[in-house]
Order: structure tokens, then sequence, then C-alpha cells
């Protein structure tokens, strides 16, 4: 067995598994934390395209999934048009958004590029709640908006309603493979290589040709686009959204934490973080909100900083060596029984 | 025809003339050095010809065109290239990675810009450490990884600053071949140099600052024996009258 057909086989079984998950897990439970798992791994692998290859900390990604799920919900409710084109319009809108942000933003380094983000997610915060009618569209403030349900037991996909967990799963499912399959042709891109450099020394790559600038405002606006989607979806997950739950920072920091957390930059990471953390959020979330509201955020922090004294790459390294170790010996034995 | 033309450039930095008037051409083809002792504004004048600054006044015309407060990355796509004093490998990248970033200058395909990068090492004898963590080399490697970057993007003119400073001796060597390497290909080379052994085997004319201001050029014998030239380097008192 050769290196390669020994990845081919282990993606294929991965795969597998996962489209197989909801024919042995009847559960709508264990299925909701999937989603969420697979919702979360997402939305981080969307965040890495900035926060990872680009080398620059974005603190202000839920502020496309807020104009994702606003934009979807406000067309389906006072216009009826569905989710599904709404999801697209929202990721033009989020896109168009990020350029505006970015543009100014991205020449900055560190820290304060971070905080401009999180100032900007804040100040979109504020305004929604504070406004009810936003022009022609309704927002409805501090309440947020209901997405009235279909009668029970009925689905439709045009409305992006189903009755049952399984669709969502896999939708998400798709989502998520969708994005890591784009992000890993855009990695052995120009503009991923362009990304990178321009993230690790950005005067180099700028000898080297590389508009640093333009490229993070580009890899910016598609991360936007394809994290508004996200927003989308979880509107119609939830079938209830107000600025606290999709435009703050906690989702923002969340998304954040599970990309360092799971390594930043690689492929695997952010599948892996999602794959650690998401259950300490919702074991957090139903067993201590009521005594501890908030507490996952404490556990995530301890989580990060026990990973980042010990793994400063994230936990993606240790793991792909753990995994390369394995292959060698597979393979190895395999040719060496062949002799 | 010359290539790289500076005409009466100058540089200031606050109330501090770097470059006074400085004007100076390189021919196609030409090695041309640029010395001058610590603090002459060699590393500025390299700095305003590569667009990281824009000169306070005056012009640089390169293959034609003037390229005064051009941007790095469109100079580098006109075809003039540059290495730093201070080496920036993408550490975290294999070498091969590093010379592929350079290559993107000149194609979009990810495969064309490979063979490209393999090329180029394969002509540095850099080929064997092509998978090498670039952050993982030695200082001599890493010079010369910076040659090959810049090589990569297919450049008309080469400017190095100071890639021999740091090296042994037998890398001193090591890297004139590289340099005639580079010229034999047909890139022209402007450099900064200290080391005045591998500066006096390699130009075919120098120029030579002080204070910003150009107090010799012509050949490299002939600026030897420039007296100003020995003022500038060892004091008034070793000038023979």
């Amino acid at each position: 067995m050769t290196p390669q057909s020994f990845k081919k086989t282990g993606l294929a079984l991965l795969v597998l598994t996962a489209l197989a998950l909801p024919l042995i897990l009847r559960s709508p439970t264990y299925l909701h934390i999937l989603i969420m798992l697979y919702l979360y791994a997402y939305m981080t692998t969307t965040w890495n395209l900035v926060g990872g290859f680009a080398g620059v900390l974005p603190l202000g990604h839920s502020v496309f999934v807020g104009i994702g799920a606003y934009t979807s919900t406000v067309l389906w409710l006072q216009w009826g048009i569905s989710p599904w084109i709404g999801m697209l319009v929202g990721g033009c809108l989020a896109g168009f958004v990020a350029y505006l942000i970015g543009k100014p933003t991205l020449k900055m380094r560190g820290a304060y590029f971070a905080l401009a983000t999180m100032a900007f997610v804040e100040g979109v915060r504020v305004i929604v709640e504070n406004v009810d009618q936003l022009g022609p569209f309704k927002l409805n403030g501090p309440r947020g908006l209901n997405i009235p349900p279909l009668p029970a037991g009925e689905g439709s996909l045009l409305a992006f309603q189903f009755a049952t967990k399984e669709p969502y799963y896999y939708i998400i499912l798709f989502m998520l493979m969708g994005v890591v399959y784009l992000t890993w042709r855009l990695s052995r891109s120009k503009l991923g290589y362009s990304l990178s450099a321009g993230g690790e020394e950005p005067e180099a790559a700028e000898a080297l040709g590389v508009n640093v600038a333009k490229c993070k405002v580009t890899a910016m606006v598609l991360s936007a686009f394809l994290t508004a989607l996200a927003g989308t979806f979880l509107a119609q997950m939830t079938l209830f959204i107000y600025p606290k739950s999709v435009l703050t920072l906690d989702l923002s920091f969340e998304l954040a934490f599970i990309a360092l957390i799971g390594g930043r930059g690689s492929l695997a990471g952010p599948i892996i973080g999602a794959l650690m953390l998401r259950p300490v959020t919702e074991f957090s979330r139903i067993y201590l909100s009521a005594t501890l509201p908030g507490m996952h955020l404490i556990l995530l922090g301890v989580i990060l900083i026990v990973v980042m004294l010990y793994q400063p790459r994230g936990l993606s390294e240790p793991l792909t060596r753990l995994f390369n170790r394995l292959q060698d010996r597979i393979c190895s034995t395999k040719t060496g029984g062949a002799k | 025809m010359s290539l790289l033309e500076l005409r009466n450039i100058s540089m200031d930095f606050g109330g501090l003339r770097a470059i006074d008037s400085l004007s100076l051409s390189i021919d196609e083809g030409q090695i041309l050095g640029l010395i001058g002792p610590n603090g002459a504004g060699k590393s500025t004048a390299f700095n305003c010809v590569a667009g990281v600054y824009r000169p306070t006044s005056g012009e640089i015309w390169f293959d034609g065109a003037n390229i005064t407060g051009a941007k790095p990355w469109d100079l580098c796509r006109a075809g003039l290239a540059r290495t730093f004093q201070i080496v920036k490998p993408f550490a975290s990248k294999t070498v091969l990675y590093n010379v592929m970033v350079g290559a993107f200058a000149r194609t979009d395909k990810t495969d064309e810009a490979e063979a490209i990068a393999l090329d180029i090492l394969k002509s540095l004898h850099l080929d064997h450490k092509k998978d090498f963590k670039s952050g993982a080399l030695t200082i001599a490697d890493r010079k010369r990884l910076e040659i090959a970057r810049a090589m990569a993007t297919k450049p008309k003119l080469l400017l190095l600053d100071e890639v021999m400073a740091g090296l042994r001796p037998t890398e001193v060597d090591e890297m004139i071949d590289v340099f005639r390497t580079v010229r034999d290909s047909g890139v022209t080379i402007f450099v900064i140099e200290h080391i005045m052994r591998a500066i006096m085997a390699l130009s075919d004319e120098l120029v030579v600052i002080q204070f910003g201001r150009k107090i010799s050029e012509g050949k490299p014998e002939a600026v030897a024996k420039d007296e100003n030239v020995i003022k500038a380097y060892l004091g008034d008192e070793y000038v023979a009258s």
C-alpha cells in the first residue's frame, strides 16, 4: 500500500462514516450536537481562510454570520423569497461588507486588526438591537426574528425547513466537505501561496510580486461570503435569530478558539478543534447554564492556555505526526510482507 | 543602453538627507557594485529603487519607463527583483515553497511554478534541500535561497543587498560562483557588498558613495586608487602624497 492510497482510503472511510452516521445514530439530540459540530467546523474553516492563511486574527466573523442569517430571514418573512436564494444574497452582501471593512483594516498589523474587527461587530450588534425598522427591512430590534415553523411533520426544500434532523445533517455535511475541498484547492493555488507568504513575511512577499494587501482583501471577501452561508443555515436550524445569538463576540471568539486549538492555517485544524471543543460547549451549556452561565468560555480559555503552552501551533501538528507514523508503519509492513 | 538609471535622486528622512542628488546608470548585462562606508546611504538607495521608499526628489528609470514611486510588487512584475540584507525566508515553509512564491510572479499555474522553481534550485545547487524547512537552513543556504527566490521571478535586474555578509571565505567563493551563474543567464546585477575581495572580483563598474553623495566611480582598479575613496575608508593620513 502506498502512502497515497493509504491517505485516500482513510479519507474515504471518514466520509463514509460521516454519511452513514444518521442511519445508526437515531437520537435527535445527538444528531443536533453533530450538526452543530459540523456547523462550527464549517465556520472555522471559512475563518481560517483569513485567520489561518493570511496570518491575521479576525475577531469579528460573527458579523458575517449575522448578515447571512438576517438577510435570508428578512427576505423570507417579508417577501417569501426562498432562503436558498436569501443565502446567496446574504453571502454577496457579507462579501461586500468584508470588502469595506477589509480595505482599510487589513493594512493594520497584529492586534490592531483584531481590535478593529471586534469594534465593528459590536457596533453592528448595537445598531441592530436599537433599530426596529431599517428602511424597508423589519429587524425587530433586540426581540429578533421568528421564522414561523411549517405545520408539524411537514418539510419543504424550498422553505429550507425539514421535519427531521437528517436533512439538516446532510446539508451541513456537504457544505463542510465543499468548503474543506475549496480550502485544499486554494492552499495549492497562487492565491494560497501568496497569502501564506504575505502572512509570514509581508516585505519579502511584496518584493516577490505579491500584492499582499489585495490578496488579504480577496481572502476576506471569500471568507465572509462563505461564512454568511452558515448564518442562513443557523437561522433555518433554530428558526429564531436575535442580535445576541448571531452577532456576538462570543461566537467570534469561539471560532478563533477552535482554530487556535485545532491548528491555525491547517486543513484539519478547524475540524479537530470543533471535534474537541463543541462537546465541551454543548455539555457545559446543558449541565451548567443554570448555575454557571458562560462557563463554556472559561473552559475554552483554560483549554486554549494549556494547548498554547504545550502545542503552540495547535493540536493538528502532533496529530499529523501521529498519522504519518501510523502511515509509515502500515505502508512499510505491507511492502515488507511482499518481499 | 542603460537598464537602470537614477537621475539626481535625493532622499530625506525628516531633517536628515540620506541621499544627496545621486545619479548612476547600469548597462544591460553589467554587474555594478555600490560601495561606501557604513551609513553612506547604500541600502537607502536600494530601497528607493526597489519601491520601499519614494525618493524626495529625482527620477528612477527602468527599462525605458519611469518607475519613481512604483510599488514593490509592480516592480517585480516589471522585472526588478531584490534580496534583503537581513534574510526574510518564509521560515515555516519548505525551500521549494519559498521559491514557488517567487515563480508565481510569472505564472498562475501551480505545476508551472513548481517546474520553474525546481529549475532555479537546480541551477543554484539547492535542489537536494528542496524539502527542508527554510527556517532550518544555514545562513549561507538562506542567502542562496534569497537569490533563488528572486531569480524565480525571472528578473532583468537583480538587486543584491549584502548577500555575502556573515559568510565564511569558502562560502564567499561559492557565492561568487552563484553570481556568475546569475549573470551568465542574462541578468543584470546591482550589488551592495562589504567584502572587497568579492566585489573587486565581480564588478564591471563600481560606484562609491559617502554621506549620500557619489565620490567616485569607474573600473574597480581605478576606484581602489582614488584618493577620495581611500580618505573615506581609511582617513586622510593614508592618502599617498
